[in-house]
């Protein structure tokens, strides 16, 4: 009902089309470094999906990234730009199960876009490389990582929007926060664990124990960062 | 019999008291003028009422329920406007009145009926940003009128309106009690306005109730007292001078 409700709210607003047009620029990035450099790529021994993943995951995941930021911030802008929240405050419902519909929504639209970009790794696997019996199950794996460890970018954006009603600053700071991550040594397992820094990680940079690791630490920060929500609504409402 | 009901309600910031014991009654079934002049607390209170700001002491009940406990049922029962409309920009006034209706479970055809209500039936397909502010205030009333809940807080809901307007949405107000068998508990800084609507009135200055009754009560004390009686208006001025000049002539 609320993932509904939150759905209906963003209505023209250009939310889905981001996403949309932003997967499919996403999906071109190792479409087009294939087409324009493929020699680079085709004798390598690895796994095909590895290879595409190495060379193309850190633009990819920036531009994913940056439109889990911009999508938090159009979803509470909604709720700013008119005092709509106002209303939405005065009504049998929570703040919180507001913002937990607003994560379904991100966290739905974020699977749109890691599919559109799961189907472009394996079209070039395929067109590019020999196709393997393990291609499907290692492109199912790898952005099932990536959604994993995508969710606690994407509560910790939601969290971000929530707090500022001028959406500039929401988006400022989320940049930054990007930016911020992509100054992140990747071997560094606690600095890794900034949750802007972890969509950068792949599955083949990393033993099983690592991931393994990155995995509950990627659960762990996301119900962290849930209650951290719950908390802040608390107390902004004593202070108001 | 009270369907608002307060008990030494309070709020302050740091140590400004917007709000101070606070002791209101409203009575079921009447249209009750909250008065007082800007800054007086009337908003905070009705914020207080909503949940929207946490009373620093005191307490209230409404319908027979207590808050902060009873909050969603509280919620359930009244309709509300608070200083200015508040809507989704991108969504048409129709598909604001739905998101409403659906979080209070409301029949669909509850849409269109708010619609009528306030006029806006034809313009049910626009975008609210593209409202006058005339118009937006009147999506505010529809969206607190929405499912004809038994208590209405309403906030200065002329402001922005034309005369047209104002009279329009000061002859529903008065009718909504026979109308939808309702409270409403209306501010206004303007005792002219609140004199056309309401049965029973508060005057608030500074945080603190200075009168609670009816008109007719309001007339004879200030007479009593040697205020003006001829004019409403100098009443509600000469008592509220008064009380400022108690207070040390803080204005």
């Amino acid at each position: 009902m609320s993932f509904v409700l939150e759905l209906r709210k963003v209505k023209r607003t250009g939310f889905l089309p981001a996403f949309l047009s932003g997967g499919i620029l996403a999906a071109a990035v190792p479409a087009l470094n294939m087409a324009f450099r493929s020699e680079m790529y085709v004798g390598m021994n690895a796994a095909p999906v590895n290879i595409l993943l190495d060379a193309n995951w850190q633009m990819m995941s920036m531009l994913n990234i940056l439109l889990v930021v911009a999508g938090a911030c159009i979803l509470y802008n909604t709720e700013y730009a008119d005092n709509a929240i106002q209303r939405m405050c005065t009504l049998p419902t929570k703040e919180s199960t507001m913002f937990f519909g607003k994560t379904a929504v991100l966290i739905t639209v974020s699977i749109l876009l890691l599919m559109i970009e799961a189907v472009s790794v394996f079209g070039c696997s395929i067109h590019w490389f020999e196709e393997s019996a393990d291609l499907y199950m290692e492109t199912l794996k790898n952005f099932g990582f990536f959604l994993m460890l995508m969710l606690p970018t994407i509560l910790f954006s939601l969290v971000i929007a929530s707090v500022s009603k001028n959406m500039w600053i929401s988006l400022g700071i989320g940049v930054v926060c990007v930016f911020v991550a992509t100054m992140i040594p990747s071997q560094n397992f606690v600095l890794t664990l900034f949750p802007f820094a972890l969509p950068f990680l792949t599955l083949e940079s990393h033993t099983a124990d690592v991931i393994r690791n990155y995995t509950v630490a990627g659960a762990v920060e996301t119900v962290l960062i849930a209650l951290l929500e719950v908390m802040i609504l608390k107390v902004r409402r004593s202070f108001e | 019999m009270n369907i608002i009901e307060t008990k030494n309600l309070t709020k302050t910031y740091g140590g400004f008291a917007a709000v101070s014991g606070l002791n209101l009654h409203v009575p079921k079934g009447t249209v009750y003028g909250f008065l007082g002049p800007n800054g007086a607390g009337k908003s905070t209170t009705m914020k207080m009422f909503l949940g929207l700001t946490k009373p620093s002491g005191g307490s209230f009940v409404i319908d027979g329920k207590h808050f902060p406990g009873d909050r969603a049922q509280i919620l359930k029962e009244i309709g509300s406007f608070i200083e200015a409309p508040a809507f989704y920009g991108n969504l048409t006034g129709e598909e604001n009145l739905d998101i409403v209706r659906k979080i209070l479970g409301l029949p669909k055809a509850s849409v269109s009926e708010a619609l009528e209500i306030v006029g806006l039936t034809q313009h049910r397909k626009r975008l609210a940003r593209k409202y006058s502010l005339g118009m937006k205030q009147r999506l505010g009333l529809a969206s607190a009128l929405i499912g004809k809940p038994p208590i209405l807080i309403l906030d200065e809901p002329t402001n922005g309106l034309d005369p047209v307007g104002i009279h329009e949405i000061r002859t529903l107000i008065r009718s909504l009690p026979q109308q939808f068998v309702c409270t409403v508990l209306v501010s206004s800084h303007l005792l002219s306005e609140i004199e056309l609507m309401a049965d029973n009135i508060g005057i608030l200055n500074h945080g603190r109730l200075l009168f609670e009754g009816t008109l007719d009560t309001l007339k004879r004390n200030a007479a009593a007292q040697g205020y003006p009686t001829d004019n409403l208006e100098d009443t509600f001025l000469a008592l509220i001078d008064a009380d400022n000049q108690q207070r040390g002539g803080a204005r």
